[in-house]
């Protein structure tokens, strides 16, 4: 932090040394037929240990994309993105984007997600029953064309969020109005309670667009019909319009986000990078080597395997952090072939069976957490419930007392994916092997994630994996997802699709509107209770809130997890 | 010949429309929904949002419905918008295509001169060490996972030694050169730009050379098949017995028939490493069709999908055309009807 707004011709371009060559160098005589052929062509060029693709940035003048001694930021990253649009984004690596480019009215101190910071907004109030919030603009605040932002902009972002019907439309849920009586006020309105909505402002994906800009250069629509209306996508992917300390320099996909600094920005803590340059790298062995060569300054996915790699080397630092992000087995007593689940008996002496510290060994190494219901450790409502624990006697004891004594076989098809570091192939193995123990024999069914999907949606799936990341800071989200509350996912899915009946819990639904009325210690209880209830449900069991691996250049300073934003890229700093 | 070709070309676009079709029915026939990866897992349960996003794609129509609009859409020069990257699928294509095209002329210059050098030398040193070493080399570049490969050299070459650069087709921090062709080697060249020159094609060796080691194999081994046969034909005795000089009996005589088989084997190679190189430009981080290719059939894009086989068949039917010309051209008895 100390380094904010340092001047950039500050910053040192001297390169990071690559790593000595080891012993390893004996093993390259195996191949030997192309070290000939290449060795003496690079070896004049590159000159000593600098790595053979530097001498072309050095040399290049006119070629190199950060001008002066500027250093520009390189991240190493398998993006996500699909679109530019704050306003139909919604991945992880959005969040990144639209957090440097899109400010929102309020923010989260990234070393507390439930500590609200100004952003937009320098204050901001809700009424009694949560249903209806005040926000007073900051008069200083302008996009990076200059002009001010207004609470009209902030009404016509949000309006337009709602009405464009896209993946982070249902964030806008429930208002009923968005008010400006002046230039520095907004008021918004809900039909009922929403204590969630001050957490759901600092999404990323509420990001406030300058919409002058939007409506003449892109042919952005925020009423309603914007669904239909709205032409803007493609104009997002090559500009933006934004009040944040970056703005977008060019994007290509496959290959790299480009972000230059904002100069006009206004806020108190401006970018110390002239330049970031999202890069796609897909492999994240690949992300670890242009670490380690010094082509990258951060390498977002590595492994915690390839961890131990990065030991010893003064250039750069790796860690671990907590994250919110957690890999999970879903039951489903509803889905077709699943009548040996029904038996609640059934479903808990699952959840008792498997081998959670094993788990956490087989799929991160042991870097992560046992999570004890959807909401995730660090979120209101997580403190206070027990944590999952083996119990093969208990858990052979409730199949003996089950439906099924002699136990069954069924299905569990899962998308084949790796993500915060969990292959999903090795995890549900494990979960195969532990689940031998009490006679329920898996079989395991690995598909493409859009197979996966059709499938949950229309007949559910007896026994599948998934993972979740959160959106925003309030455990709301959660409940509306996993919980058997009304317009749930999971209640759905569970239920078997569109083929069965909803699981909904009536309970669930009053503890989750008291909630949304509620605010403080109470608040803490209701999710507490509502924690405790998803979890007596025996359908949603999580397995890995897996840590993160943060691994870049020694010389970057506050590197950071933020829960709304993921990375915001203003905050990280030089030596 | 010219008559040939263009009876050829006249029947192309009833084999791309073919490929279309084919391409189109299979790809709807995948039991799998596109829409997750355009509204996301968690919106799948949102009857709204999917219905928003039907209607705006186009799926809410009638599959018949889909194909028709599509081909009419294809008559008139539009490939359609990616599902995925919110772009024209034709400017999608036409920006990725020169890396993927510089690539490949890269790695069939390897695996074609370095085959026909291993090959002649087979041949001309058969059955004694060279020849064992070239069937090594050749049997190894066939059977070797490009996976694996591109990673091992990437780490030690690369990440060990330093002896080249790493992935992607730009140093880090480098602006593109000038657009010209969209081949940074001949780009950079034309700006006058030697140094980026350099580095580009230095950045071509690695994906070049796994992308091609496997041609490299099959040429030489046909090389050298092709050349022992040819090395006990008359024509050859009796080259030798005029007393040309063995080198010129070599070149001008045997290289040349054995050439032949070998020219349809590079040529077809052409189109299947132009379409083929995904896992390369995977490790590579290299932005061509192969990733694309990956990507879209990932989330069932269906445009993408499509686009990128209109591509791929128009790729192979060119190459086989220009193959069967260059075979006539090589080779007077041949002629072309």
């Amino acid at each position: 932090m100390e380094n904010f707004g340092n001047p950039v011709n500050t910053i040192h371009k001297a390169r990071r040394p690559r790593r000595q060559l080891s012993g390893a160098v004996a093993a390259l005589c195996a191949i030997s037929l192309i070290a000939a052929a290449c060795g003496s062509d690079s070896g004049t060029d590159s000159g000593g240990s600098t790595p053979a693709g530097d001498t072309a940035t050095s040399d290049t003048a006119g070629s190199t994309s950060s001008g002066g001694d500027a250093r520009e930021l390189i991240i190493a990253r398998d993006m996500d993105l699909q679109t530019l649009d704050p306003q139909r984004a919604y991945c992880d690596t959005c969040q990144i984007y639209l957090t440097a480019v899109y400010e929102t009215l309020i923010g989260i101190d990234p070393n507390d997600p439930n500590v609200q910071v100004p952003r937009l907004a320098t204050d901001w109030s809700a009424n009694n029953d949560s249903t209806e919030f005040t926000f007073n603009l900051d008069p200083n605040a302008v996009f990076a064309d200059g002009t001010p932002v207004t609470s009209a902009d902030v009404k016509w972002s949000w309006e337009r969020l709602a009405n464009i019907e896209g993946p982070a439309s249902y964030l806008m849920g429930g208002y009923t109005a968005i008010d400006t009586p002046d230039d520095a006020t907004v008021i918004v309105t809900f039909e009922n309670p929403n204590s969630a909505f001050l957490p759901v402002v600092s999404a990323s994906y509420l990001g406030v667009v300058n919409s002058k800009v939007a409506e003449a250069e892109g042919g952005a629509v925020a009423a309603p019909g914007a669904a239909t209306d709205d032409q803007a996508e493609q104009w997002f992917l090559s500009n933006s319009a934004g009040s944040g300390p970056y703005a977008l320099a060019s994007y290509t996909d496959g290959d790299a986000l480009v972000l230059s600094r904002n100069e006009n920005y206004w806020g108190s803590t401006p970018a110390t990078f002239p330049k970031v340059t999202m890069k796609q790298v897909q492999d994240s062995t690949a992300q670890l080597q242009q670490l380690q060569a010094g082509d990258v300054d951060i390498a977002m996915q590595i492994s915690v395997d390839a961890m131990g790699q990065l030991e010893g080397d003064p250039n750069i630092v790796s860690n671990t952090v907590d994250s919110y992000n957690y890999v999970y087995i879903a039951l489903s007593p509803g889905a077709v072939g699943a009548e040996g689940l029904v038996d609640d008996n059934v479903r808990q002496a699952i959840k008792l069976a498997l081998d959670y510290d094993g788990i956490l060994d087989v799929t991160v190494a042991g870097a992560g957490q046992k999570q004890a219901s959807p909401i995730p450790n660090g979120f209101i409502g997580s403190a206070d419930l027990t944590l999952p624990e083996q119990n093969l006697e208990e858990a052979k004891k409730l199949m003996a007392a089950s439906d099924f004594p002699e136990g069954f076989t069924v299905n569990a098809m899962y998308p084949t994916v790796n993500v915060y570091g969990v292959d999903f192939d090795t995890m549900m193995q494990k979960v195969q092997q532990d689940l031998k123990a009490i006679g329920v024999e898996l079989e395991l069914q690995p598909v493409e994630f859009p197979q996966w999907i059709d499938q949950i949606n229309a007949e559910g799936i007896p026994v599948t994996a998934v993972y979740f990341a959160p959106d925003h800071t309030d455990s709301s989200q959660y409940v509306q997802y996993f919980g058997s509350v009304d317009g749930s996912s999971w209640a759905t899915r569970a239920g078997g699709g569109a083929a069965g009946a909803q699981i909904i819990d009536p309970n669930q639904n009053e503890l989750l509107a008291q909630a949304l009325a509620s605010s403080g210690e109470e608040k803490t209880k209701l999710y507490t209770e509502l924690g405790q209830s998803m979890m007596d449900a025996n359908i949603i069991v999580p397995l890995v809130n897996s840590q993160l691996v943060q691994a870049y250049a020694a010389d970057i300073t506050n590197m950071h997890n933020s829960a709304c934003c993921n990375l915001e890229l203003n905050l990280l700093g030089l030596k | 010949m010219a008559r040939y070709v263009l009876k050829r070309l006249a029947i192309a676009p009833l084999l791309l429309i073919g490929i279309v079709t084919i391409a189109f029915v299979i790809s709807r026939l995948i039991p799998a929904n596109p829409l997750v990866s355009i509204v996301g897992e968690r919106n799948m349960g949102n009857p709204t949002v999917v219905a928003a996003a039907e209607a705006r794609w186009g799926l809410d129509k009638s599959i018949p419905a889909q194909y028709a609009s599509y081909m009419g859409n294809l008559v008139r020069g539009d490939f359609g918008t990616s599902f995925r990257t919110k772009s024209s699928v034709w400017d999608d294509l036409t920006e990725r295509l020169p890396a993927t095209a510089e690539l490949t002329l890269a790695a069939l210059l390897f695996g074609a001169v370095a085959g026909v050098l291993l090959g002649v030398v087979a041949a001309v040193k058969r059955d004694r060490a060279l020849d064992h070493l070239a069937r090594l080399f050749a049997l190894t570049g066939s059977s070797i996972p490009v996976f694996w490969l591109g990673l091992i050299l990437l780490f030690v070459f690369y990440a060990r030694l330093g002896w080249l650069p790493g992935p992607g087709r730009l140093p880090p921090r480098t602006l593109p050169p000038p657009h010209l062709t969209g081949f940074y080697t001949i780009d950079s060249l034309a700006a006058g730009n030697f140094s980026l020159f350099w580095n580009c094609a230095k950045r071509l060796i690695m994906p070049a050379f796994v992308l091609g080691w496997g041609l490299t194999g099959i040429v030489s081994r046909l090389i050298r098949a092709s050349m022992l046969d040819e090395l006990y034909a008359d024509y050859v005795r009796t080259a030798r017995a005029k007393g040309l000089a063995e080198r010129t009996v070599m070149i001008r005589h045997v290289l040349r028939n054995a050439l032949l088989p070998t020219i349809t084997i590079i040529g077809l190679s052409f189109g299947a490493l132009l379409t083929g190189a995904v896992l390369t430009e995977t490790i590579f981080s290299w932005n061509g069709i192969g990733s694309y290719a990956v990507e879209a059939t990932r989330t069932l894009d269906y445009p993408a999908i499509n686009g990128v086989c209109i591509l791929g068949g128009a790729i192979f039917i060119l190459t086989s055309l220009v193959t069967d010309v260059m075979y006539a051209v090589v080779d007077p008895k041949i002629r072309l009807s």
